[in-house]
């Protein structure tokens, strides 16, 4: 039970419920919550339903705009204990009350979210009750929103653990009430998941788990906050990172029978045209000067993590100029497979190695925009799947080292 | 063997397919149109499909989001002689996507994986449930 929870239509059970995980976002939830409504008045007008903003206590007024937005759909307010923080935490509220409620369907949709429609909900649903258990969403977003997910969480999932899930750290998801009971047993829960962690776990045990996955698509770009990749980083690198190398250590014998992907079902097609998201704008000195700080940093981590070949490689990418600078895919998975390695031996912060990899991120992101600058979305959409394939290819070099260390002693 | 059904309506890719890829030692029937090309899956039962975009009559794209409806594992991989179809967002459903060539390596290699994808995925799940 939530701390906080405000429930003014009494609401006891329901088929569906609409999530939406928030901290300070009195500005924005209005219109996801308008469009939940309608989503669900539209396509679920036969089932009941419900929306939940799961809140961390927000000071910002954010309980007073989600329960002021009109609706026909009723509401409930949670909120975790005062001081706690982070999405994880959120939606492990959520969690709780979905299964209270006894729904069979729980759609996940972000706060801060612009470009949403009622037919979002309808996608992120409808597969819920046919045999899905875990939908993801795809959308077409602009080459440089989502470096993290194009340069890590989606090559790496997908070569891991052998499922095309293009935004696995989406933000939005649908989940059944199957799947939402497995989440409530908190696997391998850590401070890491309880924050930003948490989408590429729900998405690691789904696969894991052996959920069946769909991918949905919206329709619309995803229209949020923009953020520039250098810029807005903050702790989110470290928490996606940190969890996709801690969720390796216990799911090894999964991945280790893993060799080619696979893709996964879509649903939702037949839109109408492809809207274009809006730009992102992309600082790519000051992306190339944090790389080369990492140089003097780090360069002592490095060559402790990575292996002689892949840090002398390493050596002669940081010997480029920004305007040449090209920072090979296959080096990239090199580098990513010795951090996980090195991760699942260090004794010590873990923080403080995944720190280590910040600037090397930076260098790699410099050179997709560069290797991508006069490609269109759909031509760098077609990079990033090749580069995913070179991730594939490049499974027997985690394989062998993974268990026997690879490097030295951090 | 595994079984592959190639879905062109062009008879000399089909001959092609049939010989090279019998060559390779997998089993190969065919189908000249997307005309019942889900319950031709249902009666064969076949491990893989090749499937043509441009098929007379029919879009492959759509006869893919309809395997995919019934067949969640099943792999498919698009042939198409034009690159550009593979802009298009309804590709992602497929395991791989080749261009037509005489020269079959990519696809000769492209059916190796999805077939061992397919197999290490089997045994994932007769072994321990693929979970932990």
């Amino acid at each position: 039970m939530a701390l906080h929870e405000e429930n003014p239509s009494k609401v006891k059970r329901a088929d569906i419920v609409v999530g939406i995980p928030s901290y300070n976002e009195a500005q924005t939830i209005s219109h996801p919550t308008t469009q939940a409504d309608l989503g669900l008045l539209q396509f679920f007008g036969d089932k009941s339903s419900v929306i939940i903003n799961c809140d961390n206590n927000s000071p910002d007024g954010t309980k007073e705009a989600f329960l002021n937005t009109p609706t026909k759909t009723p509401k409930i307010y949670l909120s975790t204990p005062s001081g706690v923080r982070g999405k994880g935490n959120n939606l492990i509220e959520l969690f709780a009350k979905v299964n209270e409620l006894g729904a069979h369907a729980c759609i996940i949709i972000d706060a801060d979210l612009k470009s949403i429609t009622p037919r979002w909900i309808r996608n992120l649903g409808e597969p819920l009750f046919m045999d899905f258990g875990f939908v993801a969403p795809l959308y077409v977003r602009h080459k440089y929103d989502g470096t993290i997910t194009n340069n890590i969480a989606y090559p790496f999932i997908r070569s891991l653990y052998g499922r095309r899930v293009r935004q696995p750290i989406g933000g939005e998801f649908g989940i059944s009430g199957e799947i939402v009971r497995i989440y409530l047993e908190r696997e391998f829960w850590n401070n890491e998941i309880s924050q930003f962690g948490i989408d590429i776990w729900m998405t690691t045990l789904a696969i894991a788990h052996d959920i069946p996955i769909c991918q949905s698509y919206m329709g619309r770009p995803k229209i949020h906050r923009p953020k520039d990749p250098g810029a807005d980083l903050g702790p989110m690198f470290e928490q996606v990172v940190g969890t996709i190398f801690n969720m390796m250590i216990p799911y090894e014998p999964y991945w280790r029978k893993i060799r080619w992907s696979k893709p996964t079902a879509v649903f939702g097609f037949g839109l109408g045209e492809m809207e274009l998201p809006p730009s992102v704008e992309v600082d790519q000195e000051g992306l190339y000067q944090r790389f080369l700080q990492g140089v003097a940093q780090f360069q002592t981590v490095w060559k402790k993590v990575l292996a002689p070949e892949v840090f002398a490689k390493l050596m002669e990418v940081t010997e480029l100029v920004r305007e040449h600078l090209d920072f090979p895919t296959q080096l990239w998975a090199h580098i990513l497979f010795d951090y996980a390695i090195a991760y699942q031996r260090f004794k010590g912060d873990k923080k403080m190695l995944l720190d280590s990899l910040i600037p090397l991120y930076f260098g790699r992101v410099c050179s997709f925009v560069q290797r991508t600058d006069r490609m269109s979305i759909q031509e760098a959409e077609e990079y990033i799947d090749g580069q995913c394939l070179v991730f594939e290819e490049a499974r027997p070099y985690l394989d062998e080292r993974w268990g026997k260390g690879g490097g030295e002693d951090v | 063997m595994y079984k592959i059904l190639v879905v062109d309506d062009e008879e000399s890719i089909r001959f092609l397919y049939q010989e090279e890829l019998t060559d390779e030692g997998y089993e190969v029937i065919t189908a000249e149109s997307g005309y019942r090309l889900v319950e031709r899956i249902e009666e064969e039962g076949p491990d893989l499909v090749i499937l043509d975009i441009k098929l007379a009559g029919y879009d492959g794209l759509d006869l893919l989001q309809e395997i995919r409806s019934r067949y969640y594992d099943l792999p498919v991989i698009l042939c198409s002689a034009y690159e550009v179809f593979k802009r298009d967002i309804k590709t992602i459903a497929a395991d791989a996507y080749v261009v037509k060539s005489s020269d079959l390596t990519q696809l000769k290699e492209m059916v190796r994986r999805a077939l061992e994808g397919r197999t290490s995925l089997e045994r994932g799940s007769d072994e321990d449930g693929g979970g932990v």
